[in-house]
């Protein structure tokens, strides 16, 4: 036996001495040849040249796949690599089946829960770590109650916060993450896609949401950091401005708050001390964006804060996640009202801690940002893989039933090109919006000095961006009288419905009171606002809800416009922003319910406006003018 | 038991390795080409290699110390310093080494009591080493050019590069012309015949589109997201060289002239080198498995029981044995 085992050594070794011989011969050869001029390669597709006024880009910054243990425990076979395939539109295998995108998406970040990252997949592998262990024999049992047990386990060692020593052993851990990260290095194709390291950091004190995703401008780091190791952001933050240090640049992002009972807009600290000047520059210095729409809804507001809205009831979820306890608060779950509260904090502390620019993504738990409504293929493994199931269930016994679950959102950036530099430098200025899951484009500027009709020049993107600011800027102090003109600019999906109007949110904060109002600033059609309430009456409706269909023959390819307010008051602090309206097309589940020729599902509605939002302008008054 | 940090060993040589790299450049390459040095340099490894394997097992003073590298101590630290954002203190470092101490007594107190015996855990770890070991040899085998592009050659397919089309369109906006889109941009058809791509009449005939008016070198993939996919079906259906449309896109409608199309092809071996020998150390490293295993798996016979029949249920006699066969080529079962 031990002569067995000396005769493979040495082959091996021999083998090992002699190629590298070879090798150093090889690489002399070919600098000689080189130097030789014998031709450099070629690059085989021409990268597109950078367009310094910008081009839109859209990608998922919110993904999961088997690395969580959730999306395991649903069947979710998908891995990083199949979510980087399917983003750039590659068919991959989900539940069994082919699935591919219609338009692929231009980045991603794949953001698997760092709690057992990895890890839990290797419970079922029968060469793995956990083999012939109690856990190989639940997770693998085909008693689904045993697994099911297992699961419940697992999980519940999450939501109470107590890790299970055997699902977090270092090497362990460390060999999952390391494979997890090269993937997003792999597939980066600058010029083409660009993945980010990212990973989500799950924390949820009693089930109330602050879960946060962190995403890497380009290597990722040596570990992630968990809700095991703090379930406090502010520790979080200290993870964040340590990897900093190290050299590696890195934001989080703050996601659903609107199932945060209030805790993501809190003017408290998590220990329940008032925030600070202190805590409100960290805030900002480490989470420039916030997520406004996801499977699990939108954050922007809801119809019980914004009673004068009537587009704000879209894509509500109100469970809070993982549970059928409803959330009690609206207060502090969303960013509208948090842009008022982050003003009022302003004008004590000095700092906005809500100063929040916005992005979005899915949150799939299926490894596909399937965003595509017509072409939605579930989100959740097996707990939305039955569309007859789906189609038909209103209730679930926890929190909302699947079909409550959207077809998701993207980020929208303004970038120069698709890199990882330009496209993180968005995010890190705001040049960002937020969309329901379509690829709408939208762009926002403002100034004081913008001649009017600019935007019938073919130029003016150019003097948009020299005399004035783009979303996410800040406006600088008022020159002359009234009030500041926006330059609003939205094109269609070229596979989604016509745009209905271009809207502007105002949120006002005076002496520490805040109050909104939306202007309809852009819209399609010649319908007259209404005289007493300045409202654009609604677009007509071309859905027919029975075959899932609908006709771009009403609403616009474009709006174009600009916008002044009419109401500007200097002294106060106002966040600007943009919402944009499709004309109301099927919704996913119209779609499932058309394919099955049944009713759609009662819970949610059959057809339903997509929509984007920008990042905020901001004015802030200085000292004198307050 | 006491710990005593071993004296970095492999300080010395680094300082003498720069040194002989910046004086003796040509004397260095002389002997690295010298025969008597690889055979010198396989005798260190191979007895380093008998010394790593006999650690602990042989003699009674090796399997009395314990031995941590400077490396071991370094990884040590920067595992905790990638968990706790800060250096370890000294009591956290020598707990952490006393972890590791203990891990290594109870490993090798319990290899002595015979515990990696018939353990399916220990047998499944070492069962996945040897298919690293399969592997990292396919690895540690740089490829040569010459390798890499005969295989390139009979792999081609795999690296083809998509058509790409450079034009430039005129738009026709249904928000302008509502159902007349089309119409209009048939019209302007004839009478933009023959005119030269970039002529002011041609400009004037067409509403202004809000992103580019021409295209330079792009894949239809990527002509796809900005335009739809019925766009790119109808432009690859296009002759080059004239104006012709209409063809329809999520904006509406377009009049198109198609300048070139770069058809698609495989690239030439010196454009994707890196990216084949990536592909290459793939499927080497499958290759070398599937081998090695075959291979091994050819020296063993495989004994099954016969699938119980309703008649072996009444008869007491234990079911004959059944040989199966090694399998053909796929790896491990």
């Amino acid at each position: 036996m031990v002569k067995r085992v000396w005769c493979a050594v040495l082959v091996l070794v021999l083998a090992v001495v002699v190629q590298t011989g070879c090798t150093s011969k090889q690489k002399t050869a070919e600098k000689t040849a080189d130097s030789a001029g014998n031709g450099a390669p070629q690059s085989a597709e021409a990268r597109p040249p950078r367009n310094p006024l910008r081009n839109a880009y859209f990608g998922d910054l919110h993904l999961h796949t088997s690395y969580s243990m959730d999306a395991f425990a649903f069947s979710t076979r998908t891995t990083p690599e199949d979510s980087c395939k399917y983003a750039m539109g590659e068919t991959v295998e989900y539940m069994g089946k082919p699935v591919k995108r219609i338009a692929p998406l231009d980045f991603l970040a794949v953001t698997d829960h760092a709690e057992y990252l990895g890890v839990v997949r290797e419970t079922i592998n029968p060469n793995g770590p956990f083999a012939n262990t109690e856990w190989y024999k639940m997770m693998t049992s085909t008693d689904p109650k045993v697994s099911g047990e297992a699961f419940k386990k697992l999980i519940g060692s999450t939501v109470v916060n107590k890790p299970l020593p055997e699902f977090t052993d270092p090497k362990l851990a460390q060999s999952a993450w390391e494979q997890y990260a090269a993937v997003a290095d792999k597939y980066y194709k600058p010029g083409k896609f660009t993945s980010f390291v990212g990973f989500e950091w799950t924390s949820a004190p009693q089930n109330q949401n602050l879960h946060r995703c962190v995403i890497f401008a380009n290597k990722g780091p040596a570990m992630p950091f968990s809700s095991f190791d703090s379930q406090d952001p502010e520790k979080l933050w200290e993870y964040l401005e340590w990897q900093r240090k190290q050299g590696l640049e890195v934001i989080a992002v703050p996601h659903n708050a609107n199932v945060s009972n209030g805790l993501m807009f809190d003017t408290k600290d998590l220990s329940g001390k008032p925030l600070t000047r202190e805590y409100a520059e960290r805030r900002m210095a480490n989470e420039p964006l916030a997520e406004i729409i996801q499977g699990k809804g939108q954050s922007d507001t809801s119809a019980a804060l914004s009673p004068n809205d009537e587009f704000a009831n879209f894509e509500m979820f109100t469970y809070l996640i993982g549970t059928n306890i409803k959330a009690k608060s609206a207060t502090g779950s969303y960013l509208r009202q948090a842009y008022g509260v982050g003003q009022a904090l302003q004008q004590k502390l000095g700092v906005n801690p809500f100063k929040y620019g916005v992005e979005a993504g899915t949150d799939f738990h299926s490894g596909v940002s399937s965003t595509e409504p017509s072409n939605y293929v579930g989100s959740h493994g097996n707990q939305d893989s039955d569309p007859r199931a789906v189609v038909t269930a209103t209730e679930s016994v926890s929190g909302e039933p699947p079909t409550a679950i959207g077809s998701g959102g993207l980020t929208g950036v303004w970038a120069e090109e698709n890199t990882r530099e330009a496209i993180f430098s968005a995010f890190k200025r705001k040049e960002t919006f937020g969309t329901s899951g379509v690829r709408l484009k939208v762009r926002v500027f403002a100034s004081w000095k913008y001649p009017r009709g600019l935007t019938k020049n073919p130029d003016w993107v150019k003097t948009a961006y020299a005399d004035g600011v783009p979303m996410g800027g800040d406006l600088s102090a008022p020159s002359g009288k009234g009030g500041p003109t926006f330059l609003l600019h939205a094109v269609k999906d070229p596979d989604s419905g016509n745009l209905d109007r271009i809207q502007i949110i105002k949120v006002t904060t005076r002496k520490g009171k805040s109050q909104e109002k939306i202007f309809d600033a852009v819209w399609s059609g010649d319908r007259k606002p209404d005289p007493r309430t300045g409202k654009v009456p609604p677009v007509s409706n071309t859905v027919d809800v029975k075959t899932a269909t609908y006709t771009n023959n009403i609403g616009s390819v474009e709006l174009l416009g600009e916008w002044t307010d009419p109401e500007f008051d200097p002294s106060a602090n106002v966040t600007y922003y943009a919402r944009v309206l499709e004309i109301p097309t099927p919704r996913w589940s119209t779609y499932w319910a058309a394919k099955l020729n049944m009713p759609p599902n009662p819970a949610v509605p059959a057809f339903e406006q997509q929509r984007a939002w920008t990042s905020p302008i901001w004015y802030t008054p200085t000292n004198g003018a307050r | 038991m006491s710990v005593s940090p071993i004296v970095p060993i492999e300080a010395q040589p680094v300082i003498e390795r720069s040194r002989l790299g910046q004086d003796f450049p040509s004397t260095l390459k002389c002997w690295l080409r010298e025969p008597l040095l690889h055979f010198l340099v396989l005798g260190l490894v191979v007895f380093a290699v008998y010394g790593y394997m006999h650690r602990g097992r042989g003699g009674v003073e090796s399997s009395r110390q314990i031995a941590l590298t400077l490396d071991d101590l370094r990884t040590m630290e920067s595992y905790f310093e990638s968990q706790w954002h800060r250096p370890p203190t000294p009591e956290e470092f020598n707990a952490m080494v006393e972890d590791k101490v203990r891990e290594e007594v109870l490993y090798r107190e319990a290899l002595a009591m015979g515990l990696d015996k018939d353990d399916t855990i220990v047998k499944r770890r070492m069962a996945q080493k040897m298919q690293f070991l399969a592997e990292d040899v396919a690895a540690a085998h740089e490829p040569s050019t010459a390798e890499l592009k005969a295989w390139f050659d009979k792999n081609s397919s795999k690296f083809a590069l998509p058509s790409r089309y450079s034009f430039r369109h005129l738009y026709f906006s249904p928000d302008r012309r509502g159902k007349n889109a089309q119409e209009d941009a048939a019209k302007a058809l004839v009478r933009i015949a023959g005119q030269p791509e970039d002529s002011k009449l041609v400009a004037s005939l067409a509403d202004q589109f809000m992103f580019q008016d021409y295209y330079g070198d792009r894949a239809p993939e990527a002509l796809a997201k900005e335009f739809g996919p019925q766009f790119v079906v109808a432009l690859e259906k296009l002759q080059p060289g004239s104006w012709q449309g209409p063809i329809e896109s999520g904006y509406g409608w377009h009049l198109v002239f198609v300048d070139t199309v770069i058809p698609g092809r495989i690239p030439a071996f010196e454009e994707m080198e890196p990216d084949v020998k990536t592909a290459w150390l793939g499927e080497q490293k499958a290759q070398a498995w599937h081998k090695a295993y075959a291979d091994m798996r050819a020296k063993y016979s495989v004994f099954l029981p016969a699938p119980p029949d309703k008649q072996s249920a009444s008869a007491p006699t234990p079911p004959p044995k059944k040989q199966i066969p090694a399998p053909s080529g796929e790896g491990p079962l």
